[in-house]
């Protein structure tokens, strides 16, 4: 039996290209281009690594307006061999409860399923909850932090990255692992692959498709309110040469400042 | 064996768009393909473009290409170190007799690469070609990453820097001689800010060509600013030769030296810097062009090394554009017979000679060795101010007819008349 592997990828605004309005405080997307949120695309690798080994066939799931279609093919252009767009109006201003309910219920509705494999966190909202939120909906295993994985007979072997240490652990299917933002080097779409991509063609499932009633969705299912959003005041930053025997006096001096503590707090 | 599209065009600038929506139109199967994802999301931005061409693909360009400023003024200015002598022409006639439009490249070419999309072509971005693909000396299509894509005709659109078709022996490879190299910078600046310092009103712009006469060295650079709606487009352009064999100073260093010279400070000032980029500019004029075509091939724009520039004009967009639907029509008559070897598309040169696209560059031919001309660059600048400064001046002195003081200012600066004049008739001839 082909192994079953989902990928999770949101499309999301070039970084480079985003910036907030100083006026206003919103963040100005209008000029951005749209590109996969960096480390769905590791997660997208991990899962194409793992193809290239044992087999799998892998689908790639993504919530969101019409034009994420194109992220979706360039996803196909490098070795996914399936793309859903769940997209409808109704989806409009989830927050990451109800994008994390969407999911699921896609992923049930896709069915059979080994792996499913999403970003830790994305470059626009960057929370980190979707992830563990479908796991939770689905009530599989998860595994988070993940720099590398490969497939072990019929369970999946992770490294994750903690701050203190690195871990390696081995789960059975089904389970979800998010993946670190440059964990991998991407490979690249390859032109026959991104061809047959746009021949063969995405599919696009609606919240009908879902079975999904419409308070669950979009903006009726999310219980979030944001509140504001503030842009956080630019620290004033201050440089100085000192030479080494100045160290000491300078950090009696941040002391001082009470830019620096002591463990005790004193 | 059938080839699974009909025509692959490497390229997502202006001229492979062009080729792609023309050929699209005409119902031809045609993949476009560019290195960008989107495509053209990497080009230089900023130009004025002189898009007649483009009416005949798309009858309302003007409204589908975001275009940002009709341009009505234009500025021909000598920099000197102390100086700025300009002739400034703007004129009412420019409304209704349009000469070009600023434009962002790459808001532009999304636009053109969106418009071949909606015409049927298919366009995929983020993957370079490598190479074209051969059977039996002819060309079949194009390699990509170990696979071969076929096609009946390739057209070639890769640029100034066509790696595909120097690598496949389609061109030789671009000289020193060829190109130049280009800075351009954008500035943002409110658009009520631009419209006040450059004497401008709603899309009314500027276009100024500049000569940096006051390079250390030797050095021979041309400079240009153009207005957007809301940003400068403001660059250099210095052939890698001089870069070389003057002085020790970088492309940058000359982007520098122009926005800090005084007449130009003060017109990006509070400019927020957006984009910084450096682009081959195709120079080499007639004797740079490559064979244009060959069995299952065609060359277009930059490529095929089709451009217009005197020292202060760079005109490259308009040619690509031409170049690009001669391309496709030459392909779409072609393929009424089948035909596809290079006597079938020795029809694409026959078009651009009697366009103005091969005319021109058989009229400005040699027109480079002004353009890099201690002549255009030292000579003409030195002189002028020396003479403006002198007329200008009021010093107590008795006051001399202005072809004495023109006369003793070309004395001064060290130059004998008669070779002068030899070179400045020599000048104005290829120009
Ligand atoms: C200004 C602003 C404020 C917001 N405030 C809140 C708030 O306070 N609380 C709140 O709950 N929501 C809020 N949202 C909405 C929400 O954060 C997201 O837009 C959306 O729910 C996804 O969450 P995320 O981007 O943080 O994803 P993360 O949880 O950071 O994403 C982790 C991974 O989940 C997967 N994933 C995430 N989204 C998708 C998708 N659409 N399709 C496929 N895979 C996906 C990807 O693999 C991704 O790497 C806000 C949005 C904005 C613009
Ligand atoms: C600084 C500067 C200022 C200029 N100002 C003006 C101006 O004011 N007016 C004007 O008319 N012209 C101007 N030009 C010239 C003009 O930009 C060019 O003549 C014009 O862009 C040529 O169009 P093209 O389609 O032939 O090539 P390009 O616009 O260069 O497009 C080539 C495309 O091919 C793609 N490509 C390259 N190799 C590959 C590959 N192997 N596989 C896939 N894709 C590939 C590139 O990504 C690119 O999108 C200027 C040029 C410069 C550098």
């Amino acid at each position: 039996m082909t192994l079953k592997i989902i990928v999770m990828m949101k499309q999301v605004p070039d970084a480079e290209e985003i910036f907030i309005d100083p006026v206003t405080y919103t963040l100005n997307r209008t000029a951005a281009r749209g590109v996969i949120n960096i480390p769905d695309e590791n997660a997208l690798e991990i899962a194409l690594q793992i193809k290239d080994k044992v087999g799998a066939e892998v689908t790639v799931i993504s919530m969101g307006p019409p034009q994420a279609e194109e992220a979706i093919i360039e996803c196909m252009g490098r070795g996914a061999d399936r793309g859903i767009l769940i997209t409808d109006r109704a989806f409009a201003a989830a927050d990451t409860y109800a994008t994390s309910l969407t999911l699921a219920a896609t992923i049930d509705k896709i069915g059979k399923y080994d792996i499913i494999l999403a970003g830790e966190s994305t470059t626009d909202s960057g929370t980190g909850h979707v992830g563990p939120g479908v796991a939770e909906f689905l009530d599989i295993d998860q595994v988070t932090y993940a720099e590398s994985a490969e497939v072990v007979d019929d369970k999946i072997r992770v490294k994750r990255i903690l701050e203190d240490a690195d871990e390696v652990v081995e789960v059975p299917f089904p389970v979800l692992v998010t993946v670190l933002t440059g964990a991998n080097i991407p490979r690249r779409a390859t032109l026959r692959r991104k061809i047959d991509a746009i021949k063969k063609g995405i599919e696009r499932w609606d919240h009908e498709t879902l079975g999904l009633p419409p308070d669950w969705i979009g903006i009726r299912g999310s219980p979030t309110i944001v509140g504001a959003v503030k842009v956080p005041e630019e620290k004033k930053r201050a440089s100085k040469k000192i030479s080494l025997e100045q160290i000491p006096e300078m950090i009696d001096e941040l002391f001082e400042k009470g830019i620096i503590k002591r463990e005790d707090g004193a | 064996m059938m080839s699974e599209f009909d025509v692959i065009v490497v390229g997502g600038g202006p001229a492979g768009t062009s080729a792609a929506i023309r050929l699209a139109q005409n119902k031809v199967n045609v993949l476009l393909v560019d290195r960008a994802d989107p495509p053209g999301s990497k080009n230089v931005s900023g130009g004025v473009l002189w898009g007649n061409d483009l009416g005949k693909i798309i009858p309302d360009w003007e409204k589908i290409i975001p275009v940002e400023r009709l341009i009505t003024r234009k500025g021909t200015t000598f920099l000197t170190k102390d100086s700025a002598i300009s002739l400034d022409f703007s004129s009412r006639k420019f409304l209704t007799n349009r000469t070009g439009y600023s434009v962002l490249r790459v808001k532009m070419d999304l636009a053109l690469a969106k418009k071949a999309k909606e015409e049927g072509a298919m366009v995929i971005g983020g993957v370079t070609v490598d190479s074209v693909a051969r059977k039996d000396g002819k060309i079949i299509g194009i390699e990509q990453d170990g696979d071969t894509i076929t096609s009946d005709t390739v057209i070639l659109a890769e640029g100034a820097n066509p790696r595909v078709a120097i690598d496949s022996g389609l061109r030789k490879p671009i000289g020193d001689r060829d190109v130049a190299i280009g800075v351009k910078q954008i500035y943002k600046i409110p658009e009520d800010k631009i419209n006040e310092r450059f004497n401008l009103s709603g899309n009314e712009g500027f276009a100024g060509e500049y000569v940096l006469g006051y390079l250390p060295d030797g050095v021979e650079a041309g400079g240009f600013l153009y207005t957007n709606k809301n940003t400068l487009s403001v660059g250099v352009v210095v052939s890698p030769s001089h870069l070389r064999n003057y002085g020790q100073m970088h492309s940058y260093d000359i982007m520098e030296e122009f926005v800090q010279h005084p007449s130009i400070a003060r017109l990006v000032e509070g400019g927020r810097l957006e984009e910084y980029s450096a682009h081959l500019v195709v120079e080499g004029g007639l004797s740079s062009v490559p064979k244009l075509y060959g069995d299952g091939y065609m060359i277009a724009g930059d490529a095929a090394g089709f451009s217009f520039s005197n020292g202060l004009v760079i005109q490259g967009m308009n040619y690509a554009i031409a170049s690009g639907i001669a391309a496709a029509d030459t392909f779409i008559e072609a393929k009424e017979k089948g035909n596809y070897t290079a006597k079938a598309l020795s029809d694409y040169q026959k078009k651009l000679e009697e366009s103005y696209v091969l005319k021109d560059l058989r009229t400005f031919k040699g027109i480079e060795n002004s353009t890099w001309s201690s002549m255009a660059h030292r000579t003409i600048p030195d002189i002028l101010e020396r003479f403006l400064f002198r007329l200008n001046l009021e010093d107590g002195l008795p006051k001399k007819h202005i072809l004495e003081l023109l006369l003793r200012s070309v004395s001064e600066s060290g130059h004998n008349k008669t070779s002068l004049a030899l070179e400045a008739y020599r000048m104005m001839r290829r120009m």
